[in-house]
């Protein structure tokens, strides 16, 4: 009897719009659409910014000093740019802010005489802050010209870089690539199971109860002879199946999402993300994920039971929305890690679960904690829910 | 056959819903001592005002409201001891039932027949019958959302007889149709009475009452202040309509 009223229910919240765009459509577009955008934008502006030539005005008594001979030698690589060659700076700051000039360089009349003594010279460079980028191509050409000179100057001294380079550190990283995108991006995913297996969840849930009430269809089921948990059930497995699929839709449009904008450029990083990707992670995810969105279901039929419209059941579960949130964020704080104190804290736990999973390194005593806790937590849930279905005052209108 | 013993019904009365109701009173009285009998081949009507508590009494009949005290036989099946048993017997229609608007009227037919564990030849049979009889087979495979109220009615009928019960309860069941649709319905009601079901029906439109009814009872603030054949209720009446007598009996016992 439970598989037919899954069956029927299944049907029906597949037939309903709403259901499909939250459970497959947002979640599967939502990615590849946000990497998407963000990586085409900001592609855009760093080809604009890399492409755009670069006024420069040089302003010096000496025109033919080496600080000008090395900069234009500076290969076109570097961005390109052209060279305007001035004696004073008349009208200079007014030329710079209407950009019919970009940067100005002033360059002192003795440079050479500096730099041939191994003294220091002063360069004023005006720029526009706001045009953000091109200070960054003046840095690269300044630290071009001015390794030109050090070099020269190590040269002509006879001295070794070494002495003003007294430490060469070397880093050497233990962790494995899998471990450091499990703590730094791991985070992430439990988020975003819990945001999409959330919405997921709640579409359905709010048409299966608070529907059925409204649409006045509730009174005729119960009247078929059939126990009212076994209705709680059927409907309850639909809720928990569309929590899942958001949840699952959401992680394949990520995959899909880093495939086509070609977010992950290094080979072997794209070989770890794959490698995380085995079927016995994702088999343990869904272990993970079934008492949460079991719980989720839980938590949200007593609202969807009690709400009288669509609206209501709507407003009702929003602010319970973001209380879930807060324990998904703790997954993206550093330093919060999966042990016997936060194994027993309901959706913590499968959030930094999920993380260590990721990473690899999860204990499998802490992992069986956690998941007997959300089962616990689930439970309870679902008790809770056959409670306030069994209310008359909930189910008469 | 249904039978009826001193039930009574209480509300358990919110905060809110005591600001509203102006009262202290933890619990609200729907309905008290009722009690009557219903048989088989006859149809009975249960007649009163609004909020006089008919829908309450015929949900509890239904097994949707449990009783606060007393006790409800279907076919001598007590509801609150067995009520899964008990209504396998029952088809419930009432005037504003939904149907599953994304569903189409075969789906909703088959649903309903396998929650009643009716076997599939009998579905088949049954089904052809009844789409024979209200004729629905032009609009089977439409889905509920794009059909007609009286088209709707129909599927309604047929779910609530899918399962062929020996008890039918109707809740106000013309209540918002048009006299077309509403034909169909009492057509349904003096049919289950020649197929020798026991029928109960709640309703104010007296014109239906007198066509259809065997036996009544008034109900007026959750107590029966009359109970009687629909002949004697005739014979006995003090005014010359049956709407008139309906608010004399009402008003003597304000």
């Amino acid at each position: 009897m439970i598989f037919t009223i899954f069956k029927k229910e299944l049907k029906d919240t597949l037939r309903d719009r709403r259901t499909i765009i939250a459970m497959i459509v947002v979640p599967v577009l939502v990615f590849p659409i946000l990497l998407g955008l963000t990586t085409t934008v900001t592609k855009y502006f760093a080809e604009k910014q890399q492409e755009e030539v670069l006024k420069i005005a040089v302003i010096s008594t000496a025109t033919d000093n080496q600080f000008t001979q090395r900069l234009s030698a500076i290969p076109e690589e570097f961005g390109p740019k052209t060279l305007i060659f001035r004696e004073d700076t008349l009208g200079l700051k007014e030329e710079i802010s209407i950009d019919s000039i970009q940067i100005a360089f002033i360059i002192p009349a003795n440079f050479d005489q500096q730099q041939d003594s191994n003294q220091q010279s002063t360069i004023q460079v005006f720029h526009k802050g706001v045009n953000i980028g091109n200070k960054d191509r003046v840095r690269t050409y300044l630290a071009e010209i001015e390794s030109s000179f050090l070099a020269e100057r190590f040269e002509r001294l006879n001295l070794d870089k070494q002495l003003i380079e007294p430490i060469d550190e070397q880093y050497n990283d233990i962790s494995s690539e899998k471990e450091m995108i499990g703590k730094l991006a791991g985070g992430f995913l439990p988020y975003l199971f819990i945001i999409f297996g959330f919405i997921g969840c709640m579409y359905p849930a709010i048409d299966l109860f608070t529907g059925e009430k409204e649409r006045k269809t509730l009174e005729t089921l119960l009247t078929t002879p059939v126990p009212r948990w076994k209705i709680l059930i059927g409907k309850m497995l639909v809720i928990v199946l569309s929590g899942i699929a958001a949840a699952s839709f959401a992680l394949i449009g990520m995959f899909v999402g880093l495939r086509a904008f070609d977010l992950v450029d290094s080979p072997e990083l794209l070989t770890v993300i794959d490698g995380i990707l085995t079927p016995m992670f994702i088999l343990s995810l869904l272990i993970l994920l079934i008492p949460l969105t079991i719980f989720f279901a839980g938590i949200m039929i007593p609202a969807t039971i009690y709400a009288k419209s669509f609206k209501e059941a709507q407003s009702v579960l929003t602010p319970v929305n973001f209380i879930i949130m807060m324990p998904a964020l703790v997954g993206l704080l550093p330093g919060i890690e999966l042990d016997y104190i936060t194994a027993f804290i309901p959706i913590v736990n499968i959030v930094l679960a999920t993380k260590e999973l990721v990473a690899g390194t999860i204990d499998p005593i802490l992992m069986i904690i956690s998941f007997m806790t959300m089962v616990g937590f689930a439970a309870l849930s679902v008790v809770f829910s056959y409670k306030r279905f069994g209310k008359e005052s909930n189910i008469i209108s | 056959m249904i039978q009826v013993e001193n039930i009574r019904k209480e509300f358990e009365l919110t905060k809110k819903q005591q600001k509203e109701n102006n009262t202290s009173d933890k619990v609200a009285l729907a309905v008290e001592d009722v009690s009557f009998e219903c048989q088989p081949g006859r149809i009975f009507s249960l007649l009163g005002p609004n909020g006089a508590g008919k829908t309450t009494t015929l949900r509890m009949l239904a097994g949707i409201l449990k009783p606060s005290q007393g006790s409800i036989k279907i076919n001598g099946i007590d509801i609150q001891k067995n009520p899964n048993e008990a209504k396998k017997d029952i088809g419930f229609l009432t005037g504003s039932t939904g149907l599953y608007e994304r569903l189409t009227a075969n789906e909703i037919i088959e649903y309903f027949s396998k929650l009643y564990g009716v076997s599939k030849e009998d579905f088949k049979q049954r089904k052809e019958n009844l789409y024979t009889l209200l004729g629905m087979h032009d609009f089977q495979d439409k889905r509920i959302g794009r059909l007609s109220t009286g088209m709707k009615q129909k599927v309604s009928i047929a779910r609530t007889m899918i399962h062929d019960p020996d008890v039918v309860i109707f809740d106000e069941p013309t209540s918002g149709l048009d006299v077309i649709t509403a034909e169909n319905i009492i057509k349904l009601i003096s049919d289950c009475k020649t197929q020798g079901k026991t029928v109960i029906f709640s309703s104010h439109i007296m014109s239906e009452v007198d066509l259809l009814c065997d036996d009544l009872a008034i109900i007026h603030k959750g107590k029966i202040i009359l109970r009687n054949t629909m002949q004697e209720f005739r014979n006995n009446m003090q005014t010359t309509s049956l709407t008139a007598e309906f608010i004399r009996v009402i008003n003597e016992n304000n």
